[in-house]
């Protein structure tokens, strides 16, 4: 009986206090890692988002008819873990009455928040989430914004085959969802390429000293290395590459380079290269929303820091929500997905296009990545795009070392 | 299933007759119930989490509160009884009630043959050695391709059609946790009630004496291994079901493991309710600091020295301290 009182009184206290949102405001809802692995990146995705909202109300609000809407967000931690994503999304739906969704940071915490998105019907903008696995289970409310984890290191392969066509190359990744679907496609272009694969590893995502794994590199006589995985393991890799004089004549890693803390390993960032979703160089004439610079100098301005390519998805991916729902005039989901379905638009970020077929729903299918290499400009590491040959703002640093 | 299934346990009818049998089936219908009362999804979320807490803690109290042997690697069931079930559930495209049947037996055969091996070790070396059995689990999953290595398995959404679609199917899973985690409570009842529990206390007071009595110590364990496997992998199964998608950093993640533990220590452990209170508790607590305003921030740093506080001042958890309040409770709330 006790038992049941008490089961009684904690319902009472953990029942949601009705949420009173005024009806012109719009709440999209999101988790994001504020601790654990992967909160770096899910830090720059989340200001991409958090600059977006703040520029939209400024503004006055997202038009809907001719009524305006402001942005509120709802927002919960999910410590990079999955087994909070799914409370903490049902949650964002059910009590915060989050009318959209952005999806967590990295394709695993995506998935899982997928589930949730699709089991209650709201439309999901994935800006962290390149697996492209997640598409092809039949969904009808994810439209992802980046290009899919298949084609990060196409780039990378062909700009090296113009540098050496019989590269040795080593792929050395992370045992991550991401990462792999990466390196299983880019293993087929590495062979494609003519390129000979003298080693094929993977590393724990936790990884922090790779001494073992830069020896079998260096006994393997590779040329080029492709692989890492997100921050924290690719930045580390990056230095003990340079500390145990691997050098190689190439390097090009996920995610890690990508961002503007990575020149803060001074020598060791030199020549390596990213695949990158965005990079402030690159020149897409936008047809809504800031150019490339605007939205860089704009987020420099608020942020003291350098925007890098996952705070432009998560500022594209407000954008796009944005222009569907101008498109929609109308916040009902299916008809924001339909905008969503119809809509090929470039921003600043590139182009946008999803797949619209049932086996791939949503796929991201326009969106090009650039190549990125830090290199050094007048005694201070620069990022420059090397390739596709058309959007170059530098010649190919080769060989690194 | 909504109400309280009895399990097994249901053929001892001395048990049937103690009050403690219905006070579980009360636990059992107020989980059952509460989310039905206003059809509250968000707390139907955080009860599930709850009921997922209670039955691994539950099934480890078997090994560490009765027979005293503290297992850290608890999660290895949970996480292969996910990756059987959705495995069968995947290609081989079983429904769910067989792939979690066969997931629980499998597992449990699994867990019978490790406990032979790694019950020879005691005390610290044990504990060791079941962190040992995860690591080594999940590095295996990790690069076992039919299961898609890293990546894991992903389900289609369209088998939550045969549960009655998406929503419904959410209640289904729902439902079928809140039965697991009553049988779980049954179990740990009547093992408690039976020779083999008294067998398995023994052991946990003193091993050597209890062999000298002629208690058989090595089957004993292994049998408390193998039992303490077969509800928590069928829980694995549901869960992951429900996330349609599983990976073995998720289905192996040692957080739970240690979770499980804390919430052992929170309720009271050898007790049956304790895993009930602690894993109720824990998540609400859990949850509450997590989208509280003010403490979602430093969540982490709360919920640490919350529980140490509670193990400082605590040490016999909830019901330690229920029942040094209330000793008559010690007679009805076991």
């Amino acid at each position: 009986m006790n038992r049941l009182c008490l089961m009684a009184a904690a319902a009472v206290i953990a029942a949601p206090a009705a949420s009173f949102a005024a009806d012109n405001t719009l709440t999209i809802g999101m988790t994001q890692s504020r601790t654990g692995a992967l909160n770096v990146d899910s830090l720059a995705q989340q200001r991409g988002f958090d600059m977006w909202r703040d520029e939209v109300n400024a503004a006055g609000g997202i038009k809907v008819g001719d009524k305006r809407y402001k942005v509120q967000f709802a927002l919960y931690d999910d410590q990079s873990q999955g087994s909070r994503v799914q409370q903490l999304y049902t949650r964002l739906i059910v009590q915060d009455k989050a009318q959209f969704l952005f999806s967590p940071y990295s394709s695993g915490l995506t998935a899982t928040a997928a589930v949730i998105s699709e089991q209650y019907g709201k439309l999901m903008i994935i800006t962290g989430g390149a697996e492209p696995k997640t598409y092809e289970l039949g969904n009808k409310y994810l439209f992802q914004i980046i290009t899919p984890a298949d084609h990060y290191l196409t780039g990378a392969v062909e700009a090296l085959a113009t540098k050496d066509p019989h590269a040795k190359v080593a792929l050395v990744y992370s045992d991550d969802p991401f990462s792999k679907a990466v390196v299983q496609a880019t293993r087929d272009q590495a062979k494609e390429a003519g390129f000979a694969d003298v080693l094929d590893e993977a590393y724990p995502p936790s990884t922090t000293d790779f001494g073992p794994l830069v020896n079998k590199v260096i006994s393997s006589g590779a040329d080029a290395l492709l692989g890492g995985g997100h921050y924290a393991d690719g930045a580390t890799l990056a230095r003990q590459l340079y500390d145990q004089k691997a050098n190689l004549k190439w390097v090009t890693l996920l995610v890690a380079p990508g961002d503007a803390k990575f020149a803060t390993l001074g020598q060791a960032a030199l020549g390596i290269s990213v695949g990158s979703q965005w990079e402030e160089k690159a020149t897409f004439k936008p047809q809504i929303g800031p150019t490339g610079a605007e939205f860089a100098k704009a987020f420099k301005a608020k942020f003291n820091e350098e925007a890098d390519y996952h705070s432009a998805s998560g500022y594209a991916g407000g954008l796009i929500l944005q222009h569907a729902i101008e498109q929609a005039g109308s916040l009902d989901t299916d008809k924001v997905a339909a905008a969503l379905n119809a809509m090929d638009i470039t921003t600043f970020f590139g182009q946008c296009k999803f797949a619209t077929d049932a086996k791939h729903h949503g796929l991201q299918v326009a969106h090009q990545m650039v190549l990125a290499q830090w290199q050094m400009k007048n005694g201070k590491l620069e990022r420059e795009v090397i390739w596709p040959k058309a959007a170059a703002t530098a010649d190919i640093l080769y060989p690194i070392r | 299933m909504r109400g309280g299934a009895p399990g097994g346990s249901a053929k001892h009818a001395a048990i049937v007759r103690r009050p403690f049998f219905w006070i579980i089936a009360l636990v059992i219908a107020a989980f059952a119930v509460a989310p039905l009362l206003g059809n509250d999804v968000e707390l139907r979320e955080s009860l599930l989490l709850a009921a997922v807490y209670i039955t691994l803690a539950s099934n480890l109290n078997i090994m560490l509160g009765y027979a005293g042997y503290v297992n850290f690697g608890s999660i290895v069931f949970f996480g292969l009884g996910g990756y059987l079930c959705i495995y069968l559930m995947g290609s081989p495209g079983w429904p769910l009630v067989a792939a979690i049947l066969v997931a629980g037996a499998g597992v449990s055969l699994l867990a019978l043959l490790f406990g032979l091996g790694i019950l020879r070790l005691r005390g610290a070396y044990f504990a060791l050695g079941t962190i040992g059995v995860n690591e080594a689990v999940q590095a295996f999953v990790s690069n076992f391709d039919p299961w898609g290595g890293s990546s894991g398995i992903y389900l289609s959404t369209e088998l939550f059609q045969a549960l009655g679609g998406p929503m419904q199917a959410l209640w289904s899973i729902y439902f079928l946790l809140v039965a697991v985690m009553g049988l779980s409570l049954y179990l740990s009842y009547a093992i408690k009630s039976s020779k083999f529990g008294l067998g398995l206390l023994a052991i946990g007071q003193n091993e050597d004496a209890a062999a000298v009595l002629g208690v058989p110590t090595a089957l004993y364990k292994a049998l408390a291994y193998s039992a303490s496997a077969f509800l928590p992998a069928i829980a694995g199964g549901l869960y992951f079901f429900k996330s349609a998608f599983i990976q073995p950093t998720d289905a192996f993640d040692l957080t739970f493991s240690t979770e499980a533990i804390v919430i052992i220590m929170l309720g009271g452990q050898g007790t049956i309710i304790g895993p009930v209170l602690g894993g109720y508790f824990y998540e609400e607590l859990r949850g509450w600091l997590l989208t509280s305003e003010t403490f979602s921030h430093f969540q982490l740093v709360v919920a640490g020295v919350l529980l140490l506080l509670i193990v400082l001042f605590l040490p016999g958890g909830l019901m330690g301290w229920l029942h040094g309040r209330w000793p008559k409770l010690r007679r009805v709330l076991e």
